[in-house]
C-alpha cells in the first residue's frame, strides 16, 4: 500500500486540534502509519462559500500541489473532502492543467470512517465504550459523498456501545459557516433543535463526523446541557489516549 | 406585487416571534418528509421516477422555444388565442383589456403563481376591477392583504379564530365558528355565487403540452376546473418553462410533482384542456386566451448557469423540507415565491442588489437538491450569486470580509504566511477566554455567542503537535 496522508481541517488544526490526533491514533491502530504535510493549509471552502473565487482557486492550487502525488489523502471532515472532491474540477474548469489534476487528485480523496470501512474493509476497530450513542448525519458526508452506512457500522461494532436512532438526523444543524454568525438568530434555532432530539434520543453521547458541525453542536451542548457531549467519530473510536500503547 | 425582498432579516425575526407558525412549521420536514418517501415509495423505482422527470425538465427547457411556437401552433389550431407578453406590466394590460373589452367589473382567480409574480390583482384593482381568489388559503391570504405564506397553502399560517373572524367580516359569514368544515362552507357559499356572476376566469397553468396545444392544471379544490368552466371568457397565465414536449411527458410529470407537492399519488381534480368549448359540449368558456409571461425568463435561458432555475415545477418540495425555511416561513422572501425556489427564483428574476440575504440564508445543506424532481442545483446556484456579489463589489457582509479574504487567500496558498498569522491572531482571540472556552467576543463573529461557546484556539496547534511528538511516536511504534 501507497502513501496515506492526512489532510487536516483547519479548524481541526487550530480549534481542536484532538481530533486530529484522535485520527492519527485510529490509523496506527488500525496498522496505518500516515504521513502529514506540514505545508498543508485550508482546502479554500470558507472563500468559495462565500463567493470568494479568486481566493479559494489559490488555495486549491497549493493543495493539489501540496498533495498531488499521494495515494491515498483521509481526512476527519466530509465538507473539506467534498471540496476537494466535487468543486476542486470545477473551479478550475477554465484552466486545463489545473482541472487534469484535480480530477486526477479527487479520486484519491475519502472521509475518515469511508476510508476505513470502504477501502480497508474493516468496521471493528477494535474500541469499546459502555453506554449508549447516537450519530449526527452531517450534511455533506450524507448527501455530497454518500456516506451514512459507515460511521454507523462502526460505532455499532463498538465494544459495549448501543447505537440509538435520533430522530431528524439527517437534518442540517445549522452550522453553514459564515451563516452561523451573519444569520445567527435562524442558526441557533437550528441547533437548538438539533440539541433538542439528542436530548430526545436518549444517548449517552452524539458522535459527530464533520468538525464545523461539531463546533456547533458541541458549542451550544457547552452553553446550554454542559452535561451532555458530543464527540468526533474519530475521537470516540480512538479511545482514551491512555489506553495507548505506544 | 409588494416586493420586500431587501427587508428578510427584519421579517424573518419577526416571524420567529410567531408561536402560531413556528408550530405548524415545526411539523413540516418530518411529517411531510415521511409523507413524501411514503408515496414516491408507490412508484417500483423511485429513483428512476425522479431521474426521469429531471430529464424530462431539462429537455423541456432545452427546447423551449421551439415547443413553445408548437404549443402556441397546436392551442390556436383548438381555437385558443395565445397572446405574448414581455414583462408584468404588458401582461397585466393584456388581461385588462379582454376585461374592460367585455365589460367585466369582477372576476374569479384560481391560484396561479406568475400572476402573484406580475401583480395582477393589484393591477385589477386599480382598474375597478375586483379579483375574487378562489383557492380557499389564497382567497384568506387575499382578503388578509398578505403574501402566500407556502407555495402548497398561502394561508397556512393563519390561525382559525383569525379565519373566522376574516369570515364574519368580508365573507358574509353569519355565525362565529371555529369549525373547518362550516369555514370552508362560509367560503364555498361566497365564492360559489361569484363563480355564478362572474364572465371572466384567470387561471395559471401547471403544464402547457407542445404536441397538442392543451393546458394541465392541478389543484385539490376544484375551483380552478370552475374557473376554466363557468365564465364565458378563461384567460390562463403562464409563463414560457411551463411548457413540456408530450403528453407523455407531462402525465408522468403529474405524477411526480403531486407526490413532491402534497404527499398525494394524483391531486383530487386534475383538468388537462384543449381550446375553448366547442359546439357538441355542454360546459368550458366560450372563448380561451393564453398569455405567455416572458417577465426575464428569456435571459435566464440564455444565462449558461441560470438556465436550470427555469426547470422549477413550482412542488414546493425544497420549501418542506428547507430546515431555514422551517424556521422562519414564507414572508421573509419577499416576493411570489419561497423557500430555497424563491432563493433561486426570485433573484434571478428581481436582480442581486435587493435580494442578497435570499441566497446567503442557506447552510447549502443540500436537502432542496436531494428532492427536487426538476434536477435543480439550488446551492450551486447561491454559489454563483455569491460569486457574482464578490466580482461586482457587492457583497453585503461588508468591507471587512472582503479585506479579510485578500488576506485570506495569500495565506491560503503560503503556509509560512498561514501559519505566521495563526500565531498573531491567536494571543487575541484567547484574551476573550476563559476555562478553555469562549463565551463572548465583540467583532465579525460576536454572532455566534449567543447561544454558543467556542473553544479557545490551540497555543499548541495539530501541525506544532505533530511536529513535537506526534511524528516520532509512529516512528518508535
Amino acid at each position: 500500500m501507497g502513501t496515506v496522508s492526512l489532510f487536516i481541517p483547519c479548524t481541526v488544526d487550530f480549534m481542536m486540534p484532538r481530533v486530529g490526533i484522535a485520527t492519527v491514533r485510529l490509523l496506527r491502530k488500525l496498522g496505518i502509519e500516515p504521513c502529514y504535510h506540514e505545508q498543508q493549509t485550508c482546502c479554500g471552502q470558507p472563500a468559495l462559500n462565500a463567493g470568494y473565487l479568486d481566493q479559494a482557486r489559490k488555495a486549491a492550487k497549493h493543495f493539489i500541489d501540496t498533495f498531488g502525488d499521494d495515494d491515498v489523502i483521509v481526512s476527519p471532515s466530509g465538507s473539506c473532502v467534498a471540496m476537494v472532491k466535487y468543486h476542486y474540477p470545477e473551479l478550475l474548469g477554465g484552466e486545463p492543467v489545473w482541472c487534469r489534476r484535480a480530477e486526477d487528485l479527487s479520486a484519491r480523496v475519502f472521509e475518515l470512517s469511508q476510508y476505513i470501512v470502504d477501502i480497508l474493509g474493516i468496521d471493528d476497530v477494535g474500541a469499546s465504550f459502555n453506554g449508549t450513542v447516537t450519530y449526527h448525519e452531517s450534511c455533506q458526508i450524507l448527501r455530497r459523498l454518500g456516506v451514512s452506512r459507515q460511521p454507523k457500522a462502526l460505532i455499532e461494532k463498538v465494544q459495549g456501545t448501543t447505537f440509538v436512532p435520533m430522530e431528524q438526523a439527517d437534518m442540517c444543524c445549522g452550522f453553514g459557516g459564515e451563516f452561523s454568525v451573519r444569520y445567527n438568530f435562524i442558526s441557533e434555532e437550528m441547533v437548538r433543535e438539533k440539541a433538542g432530539y439528542y436530548l430526545k434520543s436518549g444517548a449517552d453521547l452524539l458522535i459527530v463526523s464533520e468538525p464545523g458541525c461539531l463546533l456547533n453542536i458541541a458549542g451550544y451542548l457547552s452553553r446550554n446541557n454542559p452535561e451532555k457531549t458530543a464527540l468526533h467519530l474519530a475521537e470516540f473510536l480512538a479511545g482514551p489516549e491512555t489506553d495507548e500503547n505506544t | 406585487m409588494k416586493i420586500d425582498t431587501g427587508n428578510f432579516v427584519r421579517n424573518a425575526k419577526l416571524e420567529m416571534q410567531n408561536q402560531y407558525a413556528r408550530t405548524f412549521l415545526s411539523l413540516l420536514p418530518p411529517y411531510i418528509a415521511a409523507r413524501r418517501v411514503k408515496v414516491m415509495g408507490s412508484f417500483p423505482d423511485p429513483a428512476a421516477a425522479q431521474e426521469l422527470s429531471r430529464a424530462i425538465r431539462a429537455e423541456a427547457v432545452a427546447r423551449m422555444p421551439d415547443l413553445l411556437e408548437e404549443f402556441e401552433k397546436n392551442a390556436v389550431a383548438a381555437g385558443a388565442r395565445v397572446l405574448w407578453a414581455r414583462n408584468a406590466a404588458e401582461a397585466n394590460e393584456m388581461v385588462l383589456s379582454i376585461a374592460r373589452e367585455r365589460n367585466v367589473t369582477m372576476v374569479t382567480k384560481g391560484k396561479s403563481m406568475i400572476s402573484e409574480e406580475t401583480g395582477l390583482n393589484d393591477a385589477l384593482a386599480r382598474e375597478g376591477i375586483e379579483p375574487f381568489e378562489t383557492d380557499l388559503g389564497e382567497f384568506i391570504a387575499q382578503q388578509l392583504g398578505r403574501p402566500p405564506f407556502h407555495i402548497v397553502g398561502p394561508a397556512i399560517n393563519v390561525p382559525v379564530e383569525e379565519v373566522c373572524d376574516l369570515f364574519m367580516k368580508k365573507a358574509g359569514m353569519q355565525e362565529e365558528t371555529t369549525d373547518p368544515v362550516e369555514l370552508g362552507y362560509a367560503a364555498r357559499l361566497f365564492l360559489r355565487d361569484k363563480f355564478r356572476r362572474a364572465r371572466l376566469g384567470i387561471t395559471g397553468v401547471n403544464m402547457a403540452v407542445a404536441d397538442t396545444g392543451a393546458i394541465i392544471n392541478v389543484e385539490n379544490e376544484g375551483n380552478i376546473r370552475f374557473n376554466k368552466s363557468s365564465p364565458r371568457t378563461q384567460v390562463s397565465v403562464m409563463s414560457p418553462e411551463k411548457v413540456v414536449p408530450t403528453t407523455t411527458d407531462a402525465l408522468h410529470l403529474l405524477r411526480v410533482l403531486c407526490r413532491n407537492c402534497t404527499g398525494q399519488s394524483i391531486s383530487a381534480y386534475v383538468s388537462i384542456d384543449r381550446g375553448p368549448r366547442e359546439p357538441a359540449e355542454i360546459d368550458g368558456p366560450e372563448e380561451l386566451f393564453i398569455i405567455i409571461v416572458d417577465n426575464g425568463r428569456s435571459r435566464l435561458y440564455h444565462d449558461p448557469k441560470l438556465r436550470e432555475a427555469l426547470r422549477c415545477i413550482r412542488c414546493g418540495a425544497c420549501l418542506n423540507l428547507c430546515p431555514v425555511y422551517a424556521k422562519i416561513g414564507g414572508y421573509p422572501y419577499g416576493w411570489a415565491y419561497s423557500g430555497p425556489m424563491g432563493q433561486v427564483l426570485n433573484p434571478a428574476l428581481l436582480g442581486l442588489e435587493e435580494t442578497s440575504d435570499l441566497f446567503n440564508a442557506c447552510t447549502l445543506c443540500g436537502t432542496c437538491r436531494e428532492v427536487c424532481p426538476a434536477g435543480i442545483d439550488h446551492p450551486a446556484i447561491f454559489l454563483h450569486y455569491r460569486a457574482l456579489e464578490v466580482k461586482r463589489k457587492r457583497r453585503s457582509s461588508g468591507r471587512w470580509e472582503t479585506i479579510l479574504f485578500g488576506v485570506w487567500g495569500t495565506a491560503a496558498a503560503h503556509s509560512a504566511v498561514w501559519r505566521f498569522l495563526y500565531r498573531l491572531a491567536r494571543p487575541v482571540l484567547a484574551v476573550f477566554g476563559n476555562n478553555g472556552k469562549i463565551e463572548a467576543m465583540p467583532g465579525p463573529f460576536a454572532g455566534w455567542f449567543g447561544a454558543r461557546d467556542l473553544p479557545v484556539p490551540a497555543r499548541r496547534t495539530f501541525r506544532d503537535q505533530w511536529r513535537e511528538s506526534l511524528s516520532k511516536q509512529g516512528g518508535a511504534s
